[in-house]
């Protein structure tokens, strides 16, 4: 039997195009970035996130959130990341493994998406997140920069590596899935990888450069900030590095996946360029130089700044922190205000220093000034930056320099104290604040922008009565008296006498001299 | 005079391990339902899993509408007109029926995202799950899920519908609904239904194949293949040791298929009296190729 075929097989025109096969791929993108947020791991973890930016945002700080040094905060958003990351990295593993799961693989195969287009697919779902980071770390930054007090300026490079982390954790969570399609490769990975890294830092030595920027996130934090130009920081490369790497992670897995189109191959190619360079680009090469011009900025530092004049004073900044020298005039001149003799019309040049640092994690502190009259002021300002400095200029106005300063361990001290918590707007708190155990009572060390100054217990006292008195007729005792305050032989029981604050019951009694614990403390 | 086949296949061979599944199988698809009858180990899924492109035929070659999925481009334009529903269908039990079904019409490219909601949601009335489409898959029936997966199938409008013993484990409510649900889809379109269930060839399927170890053993209409057993079933109160196939009735009498004795009283013969004469050990006879 046989049949007789009139007309010949239509063949059917192609129904779709290959743009709607990328059209497809953003489809499933869409679907898969809406499964995403449904998993708890990626749902808590971006609600933790953005609540911690918000927290960071509208929560009052310590004062210094209101001068951002913007270097400083680009990189800060950072630190946070990783977590999220992992949540991702887990939640995309388990969403590109869910059709192995559940055995559906084998029907999808035979569908028009081809498997490595729903691997790319998987890895796209992660860009909302990515996107949505950017955004928080946007808003973070240009809150920042917006604010009247902001200084230097932040790296694009620097605000694109949380995006970029996010982006690269989804990307490797996608190819761990189609390397290893078991549930446990996406944790197996977290803890090889972490253990790796662990073993590669202990057996290199935590410093070694070009191991900590393989890392995802080098946030380097701790010392305060430094000029742009001296960060040191490849950030850019760092970036490049980041993005290379997500792309070829990328392509990695759909090629695992089937895919062998010559744009996926030459993508690949072209990622693969891209990392070795970016890796290239952030291996050390300029440390020498770098540590050479830290060190010349630290020891020379009115090389690199411009002055300005305020009044009797000279302010000397960093290009990138020009914007608060009025702010130190300001606290200067009301120090400088309350003083008396020759000091109150001194001549100051307020120097702005940077430590001597090796990384930006380490916490250096800056050694005092020879030079009289000359005041320094850190990179950081606000908060309980302000009456430090105001401690530093009283200290120079009492003692001459900055170096007298750290010899002083007599009853100048109550004169210092009282001169830069007198011009304080609420000298109680700012006690508090330059103290370092914060208290306002027993002996400490008051905080200055180079050596601390030490406090003894009846010393404490006796200014914590001061600033109990109206300032203006202490101001009128402090003029009149200057000389005798200022002198080193000036005994702590003769000061308090001399600005009308009673004795302490022994120190009443004992009108000579010093309190009990005053030379006990200056030997430590 | 016929319009031109869908599918167009010669000499399909598959083997595992050396045994073949599919033996040298020649056949066309034309519009309408065709049923695939077969024992189990006949080969009915190897021939649909190298028809939805699943798996390579060894030798052999076949086209669907003129494309030929031995080529990269030609396998993708087959997939385009392809609607495949697994002998055993996966699910992603956290989807609901309608995120699935529109999954799985991602997968065939539809990418206007209200058109494809649209059919989804016609597909989901198609196969009667409209009231339960936001519910989760894993809180449905056996019966629902089937449903779910034919939907899926059925997606995207498919020139060629495959379907792997769609009705395996449904109640009989449930296959009546499956087979109203296929008939209509057969209108307008290929559908190959593979199944055990002989009534649903009878009641569906204006054409159909038998296959037994890979071969093709009968190839023409529900009314030929009943044909083949006229003459050939009768009724006696005992089980005639003759007959190839016989068992009790409802009636108490035994119903014979095979070679009858002479005055043998004969009975109206059925579609699986047919296709049980078919696979024991007659020739092979291809109608139509």
């Amino acid at each position: 039997m046989s049949t007789v075929i009139d007309k010949a097989p239509a063949v059917a025109a192609p129904v779709r195009t290959g743009r709607h096969s990328a059209a497809a791929v953003l489809a499933l993108a869409r679907f898969e970035a809406r499964e995403l947020l449904l998993q708890i791991p990626v749902f808590v973890f971006f609600l933790l996130y953005i609540g911690h930016a918000l927290w960071k945002l509208f929560l009052p700080g310590d004062g210094m959130d209101d001068y951002p040094a913007l270097q400083s905060v680009d990189r800060s958003s950072q630190s946070v990341l990783p977590f999220l990351a992992v949540a991702v990295l887990m939640c995309v593993n388990v969403a590109a493994l869910r059709s192995r799961r559940h055995g559906t693989d084998g029907h999808f195969d035979v569908l028009v998406m081809e498997p490595w287009r729903r691997t790319v697919a998987h890895a796209l779902s992660v860009v909302p997140f990515a996107a949505v980071t950017a955004l928080v770390v946007a808003v973070q930054f240009g809150r920042a920069a917006l604010k009247p007090g902001a200084a230097g300026h932040g790296s694009p490079a620097e605000l694109a590596v949380g995006p970029l982390v996010v982006l690269l954790a989804g990307v490797l969570g996608v190819l761990i899935a189609r390397l290893c399609p078991s549930i446990v490769g996406g944790p197996l990975f977290i803890v090889v990888g972490f253990a790796t890294f662990l073993t590669a830092s202990v057996v290199t030595g935590e410093k070694e450069h070009w191991l900590n920027w393989l890392y995802p996130v080098v946030s380097e934090n701790g010392a305060d900030p430094i000029p742009s130009d001296l960060l040191g920081r490849p950030a850019a490369w760092h970036a490049l590095y980041l993005l290379g790497l997500t792309a070829l992670l990328l392509c990695a897995a759909a090629l695992v996946s089937g895919g062998r189109t010559r744009l996926l191959k030459a993508l690949t190619v072209v990622a693969l360029g891209a990392t070795a360079a970016g890796i290239a680009g952030q291996s050390p090469g300029h440390e020498a130089r770098l540590t050479a011009a830290r060190t010349q900025v630290n020891r020379t530092p009115g090389r690199f700044q411009s002055c300005v004049v305020h009044g009797r004073s000279t302010y000397c900044s960093f290009p990138e922190w020009t914007g608060w020298r009025d702010d130190w005039a300001r606290v200067a001149d009301r120090v400088q205000r309350l003083a008396g003799g020759g000091a109150g019309g001194e001549r100051l040049t307020i120097r702005q220093r940077i430590p001597l640092i090796y990384d930006l994690s380490s916490d250096a502190a800056l050694t005092p000034l020879s030079t009289p009259g000359e005041v320094t002021v850190g990179t950081r300002w606000g908060g309980s930056r302000v009456p430090e400095f105001a401690v530093g200029v009283a200290s120079v106005l009492v003692a001459g320099d900055e170096q007298a300063v750290s010899r002083v361990c007599d009853a100048r001290v109550i004169t210092v104290m009282w001169l830069a918590l007198a011009a304080q707007d609420d000298p109680a708190a700012a006690f508090r604040a330059v103290r370092l155990d914060d208290s306002t009572a027993g002996s400490a060390l008051a905080l200055a922008p180079t050596e601390p100054v030490p406090m003894s217990a009846e010393q404490t006292r006796i200014v914590r009565e001061l600033l109990r008195q109206p300032r203006y007729s202490v101001t009128a005792r402090v003029k009149a008296h200057w000389t005798e305050l200022t002198s080193p032989k000036t005994s702590e029981a003769r000061v308090a006498e001399l600005l009308g604050v009673p004795g302490a019951a022994d120190g009443a009694r004992n009108g000579s001299g010093k309190g009990a614990d005053e030379g006990a403390w200056c030997q430590q | 005079m016929t319009t031109a086949p869908t599918v167009s296949a010669s000499g399909l061979t598959v083997r595992y391990g050396g045994r073949p599944a599919l033996d040298d199988v020649s056949l066309c698809l034309h519009e309408g339902v065709t049923g695939l009858l077969g024992p189990n180990g006949a080969g009915k899924t190897t021939l649909l899993r190298v028809l939805a492109t699943a798996v390579p035929a060894d030798r052999g070659s076949f086209t669907v509408l003129g494309h030929d999925p031995g080529t990269a481009a030609g396998r993708q334009e087959v997939r385009r007109l392809l609607g495949y529903l697994p002998q055993t269908p996966g699910f992603h039990p956290d989807f609901t029926a309608f995120a699935f079904v529109d999954y799985v019409a991602i997968l065939k490219e539809l990418t206007d995202r209200a058109g494809r909601h649209r059919e989804v949601r016609r597909v989901l009335e198609a196969v009667g799950l409209s009231d339960v489409r936001a519910r989760r898959i894993k809180r449905l029936s056996g019966g629902m899920r089937q449903r779910v997966a034919l939907a899926a199938a059925l997606v995207g409008d498919p020139r060629l519908l495959l379907l792997d013993e769609p009705t395996v484990g449904l109640d009989p409510e449930q296959r009546m609904r499956f087979r109203e649900v296929i008939a209509e889809a057969g209108e307008g379109r290929t559908v190959l239904l593979s199944t055990h269930q002989t009534e649903d060839v009878a009641m569906l399927c204006h054409r159909v194949i038998v296959t037994a170890h890979g071969r093709l053993r009968f190839e023409g209409t529900p009314a030929e293949l009943t044909a083949r057993a006229a003459g050939r079933v009768w009724s006696s109160t005992e089980r005639d040791p003759g007959a190839r196939a016989g068992w009790r009735t409802g009636m108490g009498t035994f119903r014979n298929v095979g070679d009858p004795p002479k005055g043998a009283e004969l009975l109206e013969p059925t579609l699986e009296d047919g296709y049980l004469l078919v696979l024991d050990g007659e020739p092979a006879e291809v109608a139509s190729v």
